[in-house]
């Protein structure tokens, strides 16, 4: 499967500079994307951020008020939903819960008066793809959220759509059928190399499916990047701030210039650094993430001591919440570390840390210790 | 508690129902007990001579002449006759209102037709007392040769009954998630198929209630019937009005009897469509 796909290669969907204002508000502002035949994208965000509004406009239910939509190279702008050969999965599904599992199957096809033979041989291998086969005369009423929600996405695969859009399909579900339906998915679009755009407010499952994940906050595409370069280095403190759990750690810092080098002083911290900072950049922060906070029992190299605040428990490792600044400064630790009060040694590692401009937000050079 | 509760049902049931029961008994009354004074709760001697009056006026003059006190009474036209201006209105306008009540619900649910307050300005028209609107209506109607038409009647009750068409469906539409619809176009239909095949059965409940309610206020209607007429349509409220005689007065037995007939239809329209407007476990087709 090619991720990417190649250069000269029609892109299944491309968005430009796509604008919809509602009441002279923008809940989308400009978004660009591309996205290649096979792909597995994920528009991910908060909710509001006008993923779903982005989502609408692709599927045909909202004009953009400026921009250009287009499927395979051609301009769906103004066509109506029915003729854009997109397959769409809401968040609630909508099964046609008066109809059997089948006769939901077969609805598209018929609209679309696709042959009955046609019909039945399509229909008997996405039931068979999706494991189905005992659910084909329930009525939709009768089906819980996991088989509703595969019932829904049959219902669309089935009508073998140029481009399958998913929004939050998986918010209704709890979170031990989540893992498997995850996985399931991710196979399934790999076996059919289906393009797929798919809507998330979950970083765990944009992280774990995607091949590139596209971070949109208020209106606005902050970083379309894979999920790897998404973490390693954000493009905005938005994205910074978004991704991960534990959250990333963001400390007010100064560089300020001694002698032949550069100094990060943080509240507690003075660490020389080098590398191309250049000159002072005003008010910055340092982004790291608690698995880039070194703790120890003991003093060692640039550490200061600092007081265990709160303990959370995650399981397979803990986070601890250190006093440092106004606000606390997490890390993670093996369990069992500390407890609450105790004093801990602690240092940062800046060279996986992000230096961010405090009024922009903006990414700058990773600082580099010196 | 559970007394004061039982209380206040009972209480409620007496004056929901005395109205219904006077109606039957009172038709079924001999002429003298109709306004005697104690009044005559359950009659002894029971009479069909009510009914038999409304359906054969012909025959009252036979009574008048056999019996104690007069039963003179003139009336234009015949019970069979209202039945059937009424039958008529009430059904074509039920028809208009409900089918344009829904398609205007469904444009003002999808499309916020109008703005947040379209729905309810429809009901303002409701707000101003008929009676005031009446004469205006009354020379419109001789302008436009609508006056004592089948057509002027109905048109008149489709416009007053509209607003609440409106507000009613509008509710219903409201409850069905466009997803539904959406996943219809998804797959191939156009919006308005998709309204037809996904969005109209699963209202159809709220559609033949709403249908019900205004049949209802169609057949009960009065006012626009007695001056938006002049003997050529005739309803059965106008019908009602009519059994007066010229010595006795108004004959509440015969009145009681017409009354009592003219509610069998909506009872009868109401047993039809019971089935429907019992929302079964097929409404909200989305789980939350």
């Amino acid at each position: 499967m090619s991720t990417t796909g190649s250069a000269c290669a029609q892109p299944k969907l491309e968005l430009r500079q796509v604008c919809k204002y509602f009441d002279g508000q923008a809940a989308v502002d400009g978004a660009d994307i591309t996205l290649h035949e096979g792909e597995f994208l994920s528009l991910l965000g908060p909710s509001g951020c006008g993923k779903s509004t982005t989502l609408s406009m692709i599927a045909g239910f909202l004009e953009p008020t400026r921009g250009d939509i287009l499927v395979d190279g051609e301009r769906v702008n103004g066509k109506p939903p029915q003729r854009r050969r997109i397959g769409l999965v809401f968040q609630d599904y909508a099964v046609f819960t008066r109809l059997s599992v089948r006769a939901n199957l077969h609805f598209g096809l018929e609209s679309q008066g696709v042959p009955r033979k046609e019909r039945n041989r399509r229909v008997d291998r996405i039931v068979e793809r999706l494991n189905l086969g005992g659910l084909l005369d329930r009525q939709g009423a009768q089906l819980n959220m996991s088989e509703m929600q595969r019932t829904a996405l049959a219902r669309v695969l089935v009508t073998e759509p140029s481009l399958l859009l998913l929004d939050e399909p998986m918010s209704n579900l709890d979170a031990s059928v989540r893992e498997s339906l995850r996985r399931e998915l991710k196979l399934i679009q790999r076996d059919l190399n289906q393009t797929v755009l798919y809507v998330t407010h979950d970083q765990l499952e944009a992280m774990a499916m995607s091949d590139r994940i596209a971070i949109m906050n208020e209106g606005k595409i902050h970083q379309v990047a894979t999920p790897e370069e998404i973490y390693q280095s954000p493009g905005s403190r938005f994205v910074a701030e978004f991704i991960g759990d534990p959250p990333i750690n963001m400390i007010a810092c100064d560089l300020v210039a001694s002698d032949d080098r550069q100094v990060l002083k943080t509240a507690r911290h003075e660490i020389p650094v080098s590398g191309p900072i250049g000159e002072p950049m005003g008010e910055c922060l340092l982004g790291i993430r608690p698995h880039d906070v070194v703790v120890r029992r003991d003093a060692f190299e640039y550490s200061v001591p600092a007081t265990v605040r709160l303990v959370e428990n995650l399981g397979a490792e803990h986070v601890l919440h250190l006093d440092y600044d106004e606000e606390p400064l997490r890390a993670t630790v093996p369990p069992r570390f500390a407890i609450e009060g105790d004093e801990v040694h602690v240092a940062l590692n800046v060279g996986r840390a992000h230096l961010v401009h405090a009024e922009s937000g903006h990414v700058l050079e990773r600082p580099l210790p010196g | 508690m559970l007394f004061l509760r039982r209380f206040t049902v009972v209480c409620a049931a007496v004056i929901a129902f005395f109205p219904v029961y006077w109606l039957i008994a009172t038709s079924v009354k001999p002429y003298e007990e109709w306004a005697a004074w104690p009044p005559v709760w359950l009659t002894d001697n029971p009479t069909l001579q009510n009914y038999r009056i409304v359906f054969f006026p012909e025959w009252a003059a036979e009574v008048a002449a056999e019996q104690q006190g007069s039963l003179d009474y003139k009336v234009s036209g015949s019970a069979w006759k209202a039945f059937q201006g009424s039958a008529i209105i009430s059904v074509f306008s039920t028809i208009v209102s409900v089918v344009f009540g829904t398609l205007a619900a469904y444009s003002i649910v999808r499309y916020r037709t109008g703005g947040p307050n379209y729905p309810f300005q429809f009901l303002t028209v409701r707000m101003v007392p008929p009676i005031a609107v009446v004469v205006p209506m009354v020379a419109l109607f001789s302008i436009l040769k609508l006056s004592d038409t089948y057509f002027g009647l109905i048109l008149a009750y489709s416009a007053f009954t509209l607003p609440f068409s409106i507000w009613m469906i509008r509710s219903f539409i409201e409850e069905i998630p466009p997803e539904l619809e959406g996943a219809a176009m998804i797959h191939g239909m156009t919006e308005f198929r998709a309204f037809v095949t996904v969005t109209l059965p699963l209202v159809k409940g709220g559609i033949f209630s709403t249908a019900l309610f205004i049949f209802i206020l169609n057949w009960s209607e009065f006012l626009f019937a007695l001056v938006l007429t002049a003997g050529n349509v005739t309803t059965v409220t106008l019908q009602v009005a009519n059994y007066v005689s010229a010595s006795s007065g108004k004959l509440y037995g015969v009145q009681a009897a017409m009354g009592t007939i003219s509610t069998l239809p909506v009872i009868f329209f109401g047993y039809m469509i019971q089935k429907h407007i019992v929302r079964g476990l097929t409404f909200g087709a989305i789980k939350r």
